[in-house]
């Protein structure tokens, strides 16, 4: 059964038992009975499109914290070691890479710009990072780093969409939209997908993002704010007791079935179930973001602080989802576009706080997935949309800092948990980190191998739209089976 | 009575109304006809259920049941696009379904009567796995029902067809009824009843007055009736009371408010430019220009042409510039950096798609990179429509950031150009005294006198700008001498194929006789009565309005890969009654409510057993069809046979607009700049860092209370309970929008500012006049918000709900008064503090309930 047929089955077994007690009793106690009847049905098999669902073949991964890093972070500076590229620094770049190229800002023959950082090699693999990067040094051996990353989009929004719908324009359904549709999510008090940004902005492609596309708006992601409500909407108007809130719930829905009984829309009953997740959600949400409560040592371990929006509360709060079933988390932070027109684009200042900022949390939600035995069965994915020329861009002829265009011919990645291979590194570019030599993953291929780690088949997994079925990767994408355990 | 095969009540007329709506039967009703629902039924029901595939009696019929599978199933390899073609074989044209195979000009795919000797029959039907089609790696399949169809065409001639939607609709005969079972009131019903025998079914009874008469208000003008004019129609015992009901909503100005709704999908309307930045543009004078013109009955083919060409036609009038609107809608680019040819290329491939969409039905937006691989469309053909919308003096990119980019046109109030030349003169005369300033000095930056009247300057050229901005609208205009239009390889900007002139596909029939080969023959070609789609896409739209899916259910797509209408002949019908109709869109939509289909009842009812398998007709999942379905919302849960009316969740802007009108909050005012009702703070300021709409800021008062039409709409961060409710993004044209029913609109309802206000209102209502007791006050609540009274039992757990909320807020009048404080407007101050808050909250589970946010 596809996912689509799967939700129908369901809603009709409880359409078929709730005509069985709502229509066959009869007089006045078919009222309570039918009450009775959907109660235990809420519970046991909800007509809900968010139940979950069985995967097409046993997954190694049973949820996904996808970290963007919008902007694009510097492969060259962070990952990818080029000691032909520092010493080839301030030299033209030479015309057979410019040949056909265009850039998003670099005008005229840029030059060559070598990485000003150290780089190290750790861990028993051996895996060569820089060294700003010191506390993910001490995980190396539970990832995956993949330094052949491509796309076609050169474009912050339209590398982001194709990244995360698998199209650069906008309309079509995100991952999680695409995993919540095809295998639903195992906390009916939560959405299923959540979305947590930092940075002090969105990233460029907006909510479509985490957008729905074509498919029901009910596998769109919901943000998790920092500021306001967590959830829109989700606090009491003032003067208001749980109390009051439980019994002008439960007035609303003894009024719902009276209007179920009397009409039969199956509709009816999704609206009641729709309130009571509502209500749970005002219950589950405050105690999801209440961070506080964890003990120090996690605190030290994620550099968090509580009541401050930060990137690494969002980490935080990102095993917090998952640990409660979430079933897709994406994590943006904003800041990592080192174009070098300014300090905070700097790839020497500017990313360096980036890194300071980011670092130390991302370190620690792998370790501490590993502490509690949920890494095996949860995917990490740290990216951005594209990656950095190995030249400097120069857009303003200022000296005083340096920086790197967008860059969609290669660039790096790393995964972590969830069946995929630890202590690797992937594929390679060439000696100047313009080009993929070896092994290339373009984005669909990425794609195809979450969902392949998810137990879903990225050919299978479609949905009809404009008389067409529609599915994350396009009409391309191979599963990356070196990267998988 | 045997032959009836669905068991109901008979229609009573004066029937109690909460009895007229009941559904249920009586046990005695029940086992009259051996039917009783037991347990041990529905196990015998199982044992009784069949799976048939689609009507095994009446002969194929190739575009119903064979075309649908050659689209999806073998097009893709074997259709209209050459780059994939295999084996040069084509089976979306005829010649390629009957003629000789080009590689085996000895063979044929499919020869009539001879599945034997039909090649494409023997592949796919063949065990082998190199010889099967659809090969396994294509991951497409066919199933034993679908090769047996293939079989039966074959056997009965193999018939072929050209798509029915690119072929002229003919007006059809109306099937005759002989002893009909239910009302005929018009041809709808005619095509309705005819199908519903055939599947052995009968229509629902009439929905009683008081759901009609909100069903028909909510439909036609956004706003519920009130208890007023409920009462009035109530007592109105004449022939014609529902008909001058009809009449009196279609002259309503709401009217004009509620067509415009979809179509500002349609046109990715927005009042800001989206991409990064996002800036604020002003293009609310075409949409009000949509609202009046729908309001005024402008004919459709007029309204299109005004929207489409309006600029090219004689002496156009200022409405009509300003209708050309609809094409600048788009979103511009203003960010840095970016090429600004590609993203011109990208506004004028928005207007083809945008274009071919809403008037067209087709997906012609695929043939942008490649031919279409469903639709007989090549990608020069797309090139060629392009050419009639690649005329248009502009740069790609919003060169000035903020505001309207040219071409627009200019439309200051007489007070505002009083304004604009005020602030000309004085920036002259500033512009003369920083010359002056600045003469004498080396560097007038360092010189306080010429700084301070550059600043002078500065700020009223500021604000003359912003004016003039402020009183354009965005139009189209041609170039004098048009562009060069190119066929672009893979649809990329810079990567220019052979030159191509503006034209239309092969496919779809040529330019009217004298039409002119630029957009306004573009728009002639489009209303005339001899384009096969325009007529059938509207009709198919307006008939999802009110029956919430098309008689095509793809309302987005009538192509190649279109679902098989439910009802092909009334869709033919429909669309060539428009066209009799001179585009009339209100004669139209009033004939269709006036259909005794459109007044039945939405009421589920339970039918007999055997008509089950009929169903799969209409194509339903096989799973439905093995259960013991017995009740309408079962064997047809999309209602696609129309046995009853549907019930349907009000559009997001209705949802809000009717919380508004029913606590008295409403502001009726048609048309001007767009509002800022409540949002939730720093939504505004999440998305961009650049761009002048940060920092969201309220309205005060009026703006509050209108119409969610007139709702600032911020393309990267809209209204965020319109979005849970499904507006679309507005990125680009949406002509679909999705129904559903999630957590985030329950709380939303429940908690936002506006329904917690309008809640209050209500309740305010209530107390002031509503009566003197809480039965009398929850009366009044419950009839404005769901256009009925409650019954007993409904009411006994309201008062009882009322009661314990009271005794509450006696004790706490601190939590009272909180209560009270949510919205802007003031609390009536006469009225108890705790009795008010009482009957907020009962209000507020009045609006929340399923009946009040559904149309039924």
């Amino acid at each position: 059964m596809n996912p689509e047929q799967h939700i129908l089955a369901e809603r009709l077994k409880v359409i078929t038992r709730r005509h069985f007690f709502a229509r066959c009793a009869s007089g006045i106690g078919s009222l309570a009975l039918a009450s009775l009847a959907n109660r235990s049905l809420l519970a046991a098999a909800p007509a809900n499109p968010l139940a979950p669902k069985p995967s097409h073949f046993p997954a190694r991964a049973k949820r996904i914290i996808f970290f963007h890093m919008a902007g694009g972070p510097s492969q060259l500076d962070l990952f990818d070691y080029k000691p032909a590229l520092i010493k080839l620094s301030g030299q033209e770049c030479p015309e057979s890479y410019r040949k056909g190229e265009r850039f998003a800002f670099i005008k005229g023959i840029p030059k060559l710009l070598g990485t000003p950082h150290a780089f190290a090699r750790h861990g028993q693999c051996g895996a060569e990072l820089s060294c700003m990067l010191p506390h993910l040094a001490t995980v190396v051996d539970d990832i995956a780093i993949v330094k052949s990353m491509h796309t076609t989009q050169f474009n912050h929004a339209p590398a982001q969409l194709f990244m995360h719908t698998g199209s650069p324009l906008m309309g079509r359904p995100s991952m999680g939209a695409w995993l919540t549709y095809g295998l639903g999510t195992e906390n009916q008090d939560l959405p299923g997908f959540v979305v947590l940004a930092s940075g002090g902005k969105a990233p460029d492609g907006g909510s479509s993002l985490w957008g729905s596309g074509f498919v029901p708006t009910v596998y769109q992601g919901v943000q998790c704010r920092s500021q306001g409500d967590p959830v829109l909407y989700v606090s009491n108007p003032p003067g208001f007791t749980p109390a009051d809130r439980r019994r002008s719930l439960d007035t609303l829905n003894a009024l719902n079935r009276m209007q179920l009984d009397e009409i039969g829309d199956p509709e009816t009953l999704t609206r009641i179930e729709q309130y009571e997740l509502a209500y749970r959600m005002q219950t589950s949400v405050p105690e999801l973001m209440e961070i506080a409560k964890e003990p120090p040592a996690i605190h030290e371990l994620y550099g968090t602080e509580p009541g401050k929006a930060s990137f690494a509360n969002n980490c935080l709060l990102a095993r917090r989802l998952i640990e409660r079933g979430v079933r897709f988390v994406s994590l943006f932070d904003w800041g990592w576009d080192s174009h070098g027109t300014a300090k905070n684009t700097d790839i020497r200042s500017g990313l360096q706080a980036q890194c300071d900022n980011t670092d130390r949390a991302c370190a620690a939600l792998v370790k501490d997935l590993k502490q509690r035995g949920l890494l095996d069965d949860t995917l990490i994915v740290w990216g951005g949309e594209f990656g950095r020329t190995p030249m400097n861009e120069d857009r303003h002829k200022n000296p005083a800092f340096i920086g790197r265009d967008h860059h969609p011919h290669a660039f790096t990645m790393w995964l972590a948990g969830g069946g995929i291979r630890p202590g690797i590194t992937y594929g390679a570019t060439d000696e100047i980190g313009y080009r993929v030599v070896e092994n290339p993953v373009h984005v669909h291929d990425l794609q195809a191998t979450i969902l392949h780690l998810m137990g879903l088949d990225h050919t299978k997994l479609t949905y009809r739209f404009q008389g067409r079925d529609f599915r994350l990767t396009d009409v391309a994408g191979h599963v990356v089976k070196e990267l998988l355990a | 009575m045997k032959n009836e095969a669905e068991i109901r009540r008979p229609k009573v007329e004066g029937r109690r109304k909460s009895e007229d709506r009941n559904p249920k039967l009586e046990s005695n009703g029940f086992s009259a006809f051996g039917f009783r629902p037991s347990f041990g039924l529905r196990v015998s029901a199982f044992g009784l259920v069949l799976v048939t595939s689609i009507a095994s009696a009446s002969p194929i019929n190739f575009n119903r049941d064979i075309r649908p599978i050659l689209s999806d199933r073998c097009f893709a390899c074997h259709g209209p696009e050459p780059a994939k073609r295999q084996a040069g074989l084509r089976l979306d044209l005829e010649e390629g379904v009957h003629g000789p195979l080009p590689k085996h000009p000895d063979l044929r795919a499919f020869v009539p009567g001879k599945p034997a000797q039909s090649r494409a029959y023997q592949r796919i039907t063949s065990a082998n796995p190199d010889e099967q089609m659809p090969p396994a790696k294509s991951n497409l399949k066919l199933n034993d029902a679908e090769k047996a169809l293939f079989k039966r065409w074959i056997e009965e001639g193999a018939k072929w067809q050209p798509h029915w939607a690119f072929v002229k609709p003919e007006r059809p005969a109306l099937p005759e009824i002989r002893n009909p079972r239910s009302e005929i009131r018009n041809p709808i019903d005619n095509f309705i009843a005819v199908r519903l025998a055939e599947e052995q079914l009968s229509p629902s009874p009439e929905a009683d007055k008081a759901t009609l008469l909100r069903r028909v208000s909510l439909d036609l003008t956004g706003i519920p009736p009130t208890p007023a004019e409920v009462d009035a129609f109530l007592a109105d015992k004449s022939t014609d009371a529902y008909e001058r009901a009809v009449d009196r909503l279609l002259a309503s100005p709401r009217y004009g408010e509620q067509m415009a709704l979809r179509w500002l999908d349609y046109a990715r309307y927005a009042d800001s430019h989206g991409y990064q930045a996002d800036w604020e543009r002003f293009m609310w004078r075409w949409r009000d220009w949509v609202v009046g013109a729908f309001n005024a009955n402008l004919p459709f083919d007029q309204f299109t042409i005004e929207q489409l060409a309006g600029d090219l036609l004689p002496n156009p009038t200022v409405g009509q510039r300003i209708a050309t609107g609809f094409n600048r809608n788009h979103r511009i680019n203003t960010e840095g950096g970016i090429i600004a040819e590609e993203w011109r290329v990208e506004t004028v491939v928005d207007r083809v798609d945008t274009t071919s969409a809403v008037w067209l039905g087709l997906t012609m937006g695929c043939a942008r990179c490649h031919d279409h691989k469903y639709d007989p469309f090549t990608q020069k053909e797309y090139y060629r429509l392009a050419a009639f919308f690649n005329n248009v003096d502009e740069t790609g990119i919003g060169d000035e950031k903020l505001g309207n980019v040219r071409p627009v046109l200019k439309l200051p109030a007489p007070e505002q150009q009083k304004r604009l030349d005020e602030l000309a003169a004085q920036i002259k005369e500033a512009e003369a005294k920083y010359n002056e300033a600045a003469k004498a000095k080396a560097d007038p930056k360092k010189d306080k006198a010429a700084q301070k009247a550059k600043q002078e300057l500065d700020k009223l050229q500021a604000e003359h700008r912003l004016l003039d901005m402020r009183t354009s609208t965005m139009v189209m205009e041609e170039l004098p001498q048009p562009r060069d239009t190119f066929l672009l390889i893979r649809g990329q900007y810079d990567k220019r194929g052979e030159k191509v002139d503006a034209g239309l596909p092969a496919a779809l029939p040529p330019m009217p006789a004298g039409a002119p080969t630029n957009r306004l023959g573009l728009a002639q070609w489009i209303v005339d009565p001899a384009n096969p789609l325009t007529a059938r896409v509207l009709a198919n739209r307006l008939w999802e309005k009110f029956f919430g899916a098309g008689l095509v259910k793809t309302t987005e797509n009538l192509g190649s890969q279109a679902e098989w209408p439910s009802h092909p002949e009334l869709l033919d019908w429909l669309a060539t009654e428009l066209v009799r109709l001179k585009w009339d869109l209100k004669a139209f939509q009033k004939m269709i409510v006036m259909s005794a289909t459109y007044r039945q009842s939405s009421c589920d009812r339970l039918v007999a057993a055997d008509v089950r398998r009929r169903a799969s007709a209409v194509g339903q999942a096989d799973s439905l069809l093995t259960s013991a379905a017995t009740s309408l919302y079962e064997i047809d849960p999309e209602n696609r046979l129309l046995a009853r009316a549907p019930r349907l969740r009000l559009p997001a802007e209705t949802v809000r607009d009717q919380a508004l009108a029913v606590s008295g909050l409403l502001v009726e005012k048609l048309g001007g700049p767009s509002v800022k009702p409540y949002m939730p703070a720093g939504l505004w300021d999440e998305v961009n860092v650049y761009g002048n709409l940060r920092v969201y800021v309220a309205d005060k008062g009026e703006g509050l209370y209108r119409r969610t039409l007139y709702t600032f709409y911020k393309r990267t961060a809209a209204p965020p309970d319109s979005l849970m409710f499904d507006v679309p993004g507005r990125e680009i044209c949406a002509v679909k929008r999705s129904r559903t029913n999630t957590p985030l609109q329950a709380l939303a309802l429940l908690n936002e500012i506006t329904y917690v206000e309008a809640a209050r209102a209500l309740a305010e209502r209530m107390l002031a006049e509503g009566g003197a007791t809480p039965a009398e006050r929850i009366n009044f609540a419950f009839r404005r918000a769901a256009g009925r009274v409650p019954n007993e039992a409904e009411a006994k757990l309201l008062r009882a709900g009322f009661e314990r909320q009271l005794e509450r807020f006696r004790k706490n009048g601190d939590a009272a008064t909180k209560l009270l404080s949510v919205g802007e407007m003031k609390r009536n101050e006469k009225l108890d503090v705790a009795e008010l808050a009482a009957a907020t909250m009962t209000a507020r589970v009045i609006l929340n309930l399923d009946e009040t946010v559904t149309r039924q």
